[in-house]
């Protein structure tokens, strides 16, 4: 006759169930997590994949572009159209630019530079401070979101009414015509812009110094020139070519790989301004390393 | 009429999962109009795509003058699209230039002629041509589709290639141009030999024009013959092309 179970017997079956259920749980948890692992890694190589596609297509088209700048037959009544399209064009705005900016930094940095009795600094600081930095970023900025859009939506509709195609199939090089064109006109026009925005900015730091204090016009001109050293001007105009060809090269690349389609004339653009900003700010960041480290080290 | 210019054999072309040409076969001969009919969206754009090189079939060959498209690099490819003309369905004009500079773009660029006076020449005789001498200095923007058409079709032509694809050269034209353009079709064919491929929707023009008609269903040639054969035909997928009158 059996009696009372064991008490023994009653933790060896709770141990066993213990068993079963921890058992159960862990290799759920296993399979869940092997399934992330799983899920991670497809999605990790869709991305390299397409990080990877990407680069190509962009050697590709850095290839074919570069092919084409020296090929015979350069189109040269091109390149100056699209210079006074790119160039005259955007005049205004960036002369307009460069002269407020020179002011509002004279009018900004008086005040702080009187109290410690500097104030005759200020003309070599607004000088330095817009030719080395400010100018060249700030009119690449205003360039990338008048030019490079620009260039994104023009060749964005080329392509989608099939504009490229009857190019290329008529047996002439759409990229040396409207790529290289575009990317060597902003090559020459960005820093030119640049330095005229330069010129424009010191005019209107001496503005500023005129109503804020007052100095003749030469001796504010010889303060800011003495200030400035070649090392202020070569790596600025280097900083501005590069600036320019991301310009000139962003815009053309998002035109011409736009999808078919009329909405992608208005992403073209979009992205066009977009990539060319976060590409002149890091050229900015890693020419700022460069210029420091070859000059002031 | 035997020596065989374009010759396409197991053409097919998917798009996004979707089989678009699935068995083209067919071969145009010297001096030679091939019309080619099919429903709206069949791949009719997209065949002669692929035999420009503007598209990559997924098999088959397309071989133009004996030579495979695919094979040929880009000298090569070069050489073959400045003999070979092509008119978009869109016409394709670039609109950041007059029909003048439109029409000289293939001349100074491709043909390399430098003599202005040629190249003004040849323009008024191509705009001559197509009945538009008066729209030399405009830009495309200010010209009606049909009239945009026929420039397209003068830029096409004003190389003088010895192949021409057609995408449609009439459509959206009035009755009077389309006979126009159709006669300067033959008279083309006529003058220079060449030998053509016409996509076309209006049957008269494929009345007037074809020396041969194929015609695609689902991504397949279903039917091939002259005008008056086909016409005769009973099959379902080929009858209403020539009977959309409806029958008596
Ligand atoms: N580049 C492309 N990418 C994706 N799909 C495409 C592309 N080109 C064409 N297609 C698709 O292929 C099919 C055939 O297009 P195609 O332009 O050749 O038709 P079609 O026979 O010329 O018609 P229609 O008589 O209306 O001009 C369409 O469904 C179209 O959506
Ligand atoms: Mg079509």
């Amino acid at each position: 006759m059996p009696g009372p179970i064991p008490n023994s017997h009653i933790s060896g079956v709770f141990v066993i169930v213990f068993a079963i259920l921890t058992k159960i749980s862990f290799w759920n948890n296993f399979y869940q997590f092997s399934d992330r692992l799983i899920y991670m890694k497809t999605k990790a190589f869709r991305t390299l994949k397409s990080v990877l596609y990407q680069v190509g297509e962009q050697a590709g088209f850095l290839g074919l572009v570069f092919k084409n700048s020296v090929k015979k037959g350069f189109e040269w009544n091109e390149l100056a159209h699209q210079c006074y399209l790119i160039g005259y064009k955007s005049f205004p705005i960036v002369t307009l630019t460069g002269f407020v900016l020179g002011f509002v930094l004279t009018l900004q940095s008086e005040p702080s530079m009187k109290a410690f009795g500097a104030e005759s600094l200020v003309p070599g600081m607004v000088a330095i401070s817009a030719i080395r930095e400010i100018c060249p970023v700030i009119v690449a900025l205003i360039c990338a979101g008048k030019i490079s859009s620009g260039i994104g939506a023009e060749l964005g509709s080329m392509s989608v009414t099939e504009q490229i195609d009857a190019m290329e199939v008529s047996g002439a090089s759409p990229v040396q015509y409207l790529v290289v064109t575009r990317i060597s006109a902003c090559i020459l026009m960005v820093p030119l812009l640049t330095s005229l925005a330069d010129a424009v900015a010191l005019l209107g730091g001496y503005m500023g110094t005129t109503i804020a204090g007052g100095m003749s016009f030469p001796l504010y001109f010889r303060k800011a020139m003495s200030s400035l050293a070649f090392s202020d001007l070569v790596p600025a105009v280097i900083k501005t070519i590069f600036f320019g060809f991301v310009i000139g090269y962003v815009g053309c690349f998002k035109g011409y790989h736009s999808n078919r389609g009329t909405e992608s004339v208005g992403r073209a653009a979009n992205s066009a301004v977009v990539t060319a900003s976060v590409w002149i700010i890091v050229i900015d960041a890693i020419a700022v390393q460069i210029t420091n480290a070859l000059y002031y080290n | 009429m035997n020596h065989k210019v374009i010759e396409i054999a197991g053409l097919k072309k998917t798009f996004d999962g979707k089989q678009i040409l699935k068995n083209i076969n067919f071969s145009v001969f010297e001096n030679e109009n091939l019309v080619l009919l099919g429903r709206s969206g069949e791949g009719k754009s997209v065949t002669i795509k692929c035999i420009i090189g503007l598209l990559e079939q997924d098999e088959g060959s397309v071989k133009i003058y004996g030579e495979e498209v695919l094979d040929m690099n880009q000298s090569r490819l070069k050489e073959m699209r400045t003999k070979t003309g092509f008119l978009f369905q869109g016409a394709a004009l670039y609109d950041s230039m007059t029909v003048r500079e439109n029409l000289a773009f293939p001349l100074t660029r491709v043909l390399k002629i430098r003599n202005r006076q040629d190249v003004e020449k040849r323009i008024i005789e191509a705009l001559d041509a197509v009945g538009l001498s008066d729209a030399i200095n405009k830009m495309p923007s200010d010209l009606s589709g049909g009239m945009r058409k026929r420039i397209g079709l003068a830029r096409t032509i004003i190389v003088k290639p010895k192949i021409i694809l057609f995408d449609e050269p009439t459509t959206g034209l009035d009755p009077i141009s389309s006979r126009e353009i159709c006669d300067l079709i033959m008279e083309i064919k006529r003058k220079y030999r060449t030998s053509s491929i016409i996509i076309t929707h209006d049957m008269e023009c494929a009345r007037i024009t074809a020396d041969r008609i194929i015609v695609i269903h689902e991504g397949e040639c279903i039917a091939e013959g002259t005008f008056e054969e086909l016409e005769k035909s009973t099959d379902p997928q080929i009858h209403p092309f020539f009977n959309w009158m409806g029958d008596p």
